[in-house]
């Protein structure tokens, strides 16, 4: 018997693949990508009907309330499919740090509809092109620096920026077509870019300030890391079934590939290291709904990105291995994998980067007992 | 009697760890080592007392009657505690086949013999030239008069130099038209004349593996355990539990817990690459856990498990031997030195955990032939 929590579950997955399906797969996300990268606004608003965008926005504030688990499942789909609709990045990041801040702000009902999408820009870059300390500032209304590292900036409507305001961390948000305001697209592997954003006296809108910027920022954070690991997981799967399917029909020797042992072997690994996956990154959502102490969420969160970047990295790479020649070619998919894996595997950090914070989360929670 | 099955998981889990806890002799807690019946023998004496010798076997057979979810549970338990196993061959592999398919009498006579330990078994299938192809199996039984005589060699067969008597898989038809379709289960005693056992010293200098030769061995015909030339179906059926319990997370979890001490001990931990790697095994072992806790649930939930439980096996063996391996770089210039290491207000013995991680990759179906399994049976690959 499945709980009618379960079943919620199992219906929201339903729908979310069933419009993925219907509108393409995968083909859809290499039909965007050659048409240069951006996502279809259509297909946001099909997503919010089906409810995606407000699935762990409580019901009080016009979502579903559903959690981070839901939206781990939503994740998951739109990672089979690779689609570059803004899902994470909504749910985890502008609606994580909107619902946290000002959960009656317009923007709220707006981006649970579709009819908007945010992007979120907070890190900066130094000198040598690592990230560093903001000094990105807002006073009197304007808002003057640079942001780097800005997913989704390309079809944003605007932009939630953490800035250094006159008492600590503001958030602000500038619309796209704000003076004084430039953004430098930077080509990503999957055909999106990451925006590189300049504000010179750009004009731009309080919503928060204070320590409560800071705090919403990191949990909003933890959140999209492990959606995102969700999303990994969700493509490291598809990867797997895509070769799976490949090296049953492919012929040499006069059989299929898949029945030469050391194919079959290493066909089981990527099975089994997708199952891990799929368990470990399940498990960490789950606990992450039950758990308010934000350091054991963000330890959750790094065990779950770990895995995942793990699990994909493997996955599309030795898929492409399996595949042969031709998996280095850009005509079949399972390079469209490949290239995803890479972005999302660099986006919040990668397995090693995760790892360390989980050891250090593990280490402060050992010694604090 | 208590029907333990009308417990809560919880209330269950309290009386058996009170129990272990309470009872189980503390120096016998995580023996490193296989233990001969004697060492154990006053601990089996109170558990033979208490009833509890049989998780799995049902209530009217002197079992504890525990359904699945249950049983996962008492192991859990068993495994947390450091609960030896004790010579439980009788009670894993014959009791359960002679129950199935055993007749009236073979279960008058056997069954409480096994729970009492007045015999103890040892299991005869592995042969030179039968491991992972246990079907190639070729110790022969033929029927003389009300007797069958036996002929041939068994190997790694564990602890038979301390077992009264052997279970064992033979060939009673040699011209089967499949290799699987001559074969019989068989039970013998051990003390005759025809009967040789020799020890196996392995790599850790242990030897709880033996040889044993049968050279016109004798056992009366009726210690043919079902029908004739039909073992081989009957021995796999049996393997269905034992094969998520050979993948439970418990030796990884056990051995995770000595590295990190030993580790901390050691001041690996300065070292960021150990941290790394360390991470890297503790992660594997927690989303193991996880993994392992769905197949759990679908015990739990009545259902059979499939040939994707495989899986378990062979991640949790390989992880546990990954994180052998670091302790023994954690020791350094000990990581050779035969013998426990002294940390701090503990012991730890780098080499025998390493040695005991060798062989989880080779028995219960080597992860090859796991491998193979799933490859098969999961993702359908053909050949």
């Amino acid at each position: 018997m499945l709980s009618s929590e379960q079943d919620d579950l199992r219906l929201l997955r339903e729908s979310a693949r069933m419009l993925f399906e219907r509108a393409g797969g995968s083909g859809r996300a290499r039909k965007l990508r050659d048409a240069g990268g951006d996502f279809d606004p259509e297909m946001v608003r099909e997503l919010a009907e089906a409810g995606v965008f407000g699935v762990a926005v409580p019901e009080d504030n016009g979502g579903l309330g559903m959690g981070l688990a839901a939206g781990g499942i939503i994740a998951g789909e739109v990672g089979r499919v690779i689609a570059p609709e803004p899902v994470v990045l909504t749910i985890g990041l502008s609606l994580g740090l909107l619902r946290r801040l000002c959960p009656d702000h317009p923007k709220v009902p707006q981006l649970i509809s579709g009819e908007t999408v945010l992007a979120v820009a907070w890190q900066e870059r130094g000198p040598g092109g690592a990230p560093a300390d903001a000094t990105c500032r807002y006073a009197g209304g304007k808002l003057t620096g640079a942001k780097a590292w800005v997913v989704g900036a390309a079809g944003s409507q605007g932009f939630l920026v953490v800035a250094q305001g006159d008492d600590g961390q503001v958030l602000v948000l500038v619309e796209a077509n704000a003076d004084g305001f430039v953004i430098n697209k930077r080509a990503q592997a999957d055909g999106s870019s990451l925006g590189e954003l300049s504000f010179s006296g750009t004009p731009a809108a309080e919503l928060a300030s204070g320590r409560a910027v800071q705090d919403a920022l990191a949990e909003a954070v933890v959140d999209a890391t492990a959606l995102a690991a969700a999303e990994l997981v969700g493509l490291s799967e598809r990867a797997f079934e895509i070769t799976l399917d490949y090296i049953k029909t492919r012929e040499q020797f006069d059989k299929p590939i898949g029945s030469f042992q050391v194919i079959q072997h290493r066909a089981v690994d990527l099975h089994v290291m997708c199952e891990v996956a799929q368990a470990g990154v399940g498990e960490a959502l789950a606990q992450m709904d039950g758990e308010t102490d934000p350091k054991i969420r963000a330890r959750l969160a790094s065990r779950a990105k770990a895995r995942a970047v793990t699990a994909a990295k493997k996955l599309t790479r030795d898929a492409i291995q399996l595949h042969g020649a031709v998996g280095y070619t850009d005509e079949f998919d399972v390079g469209l994998y490949l290239n995803r894996a890479l972005v999302l595997s660099a986006w919040l950090g990668d397995d090693a980067y995760h790892r360390r914070l989980w050891f250090e989360a593990r280490e402060e929670e050992g010694a604090a007992q | 009697m208590n029907d333990w099955n009308a417990m809560t998981d919880a209330e269950f889990r309290k009386e058996v760890r009170q129990f272990f806890e309470a009872e189980y002799p503390e120096e016998l807690r995580h023996l490193p080592h296989r233990p001969k019946f004697a060492e154990i023998e006053h601990w089996h004496r109170k558990l033979h007392a208490k009833g509890w010798v049989a998780p799995a076997w049902p209530a009217e057979y002197g079992g504890m009657g525990l359904n699945a979810a249950k049983l996962l549970i008492f192991y859990e338990e068993q495994q947390r505690w450091g609960v030896n196993r004790g010579r439980d061959m009788g009670v894993q592999m014959v009791g359960p086949l002679i129950i199935k398919f055993g007749t009236q009498e073979q279960k008058d006579y056997w069954l409480p013999r096994i729970l009492s330990c007045e015999d103890i078994w040892c299991q005869g299938y592995s042969e030179p030239g039968a491991g992972s192809d246990l079907a190639n199996l070729r110790t022969r039984a033929e029927i003389d008069g009300d007797e069958f005589v036996i002929n041939g060699q068994k190997i790694w067969t564990t602890m038979a130099h301390d077992a009264t008597h052997i279970f064992m898989l033979v060939r009673t038809n040699p011209d089967a038209p499949k290799k699987q379709q001559g074969i019989s289960f068989l039970l013998a005693p051990m003390d005759q004349s025809g009967v040789d056992v020799r020890t196996i010293t392995t790599l850790s200098g242990e030897t709880e593996f033996c040889e044993v030769f049968f050279d016109n061995a004798r056992t009366p015909r009726a210690n043919l355990v079902g029908e004739l030339n039909k073992g081989w179906t009957m021995a796999k059926a049996l393997l269905s539990f034992e094969r998520i319990f050979i993948g439970s997370p418990s030796l990884a979890q056990n051995a995770l817990g000595q590295l990190e001490s030993f580790a901390r001990g050691r001041g690996a931990f300065d070292d960021p690459v150990f941290r790394d790697r360390f991470a890297q095994a503790a992660l594997d072992v927690e989303d193991h856990a996880a993994l392992y806790a769905r197949f759990a649930d679908q015990l739990k939930r009545g259902e059979t498990l499939g040939a994707d439980v495989s899986m378990l096996k062979i991640w949790v063996t390989e992880c546990f031997q990954r994180i052998t391996e670091l302790m023994i770089e954690a020791a350094g210039p000990d990581g050779g030195t035969i013998g426990p290491l002294q940390v701090g207000n503990i012991s730890v013995d780098v080499l025998a955990s390493f040695y005991k991680a060798r062989p989880t990759t080779i028995y219960g179906g080597s992860n090859e032939i796991q491998r193979n399994i799933l490859s098969k049976a999961v993702l359908g690959l053909p050949g």
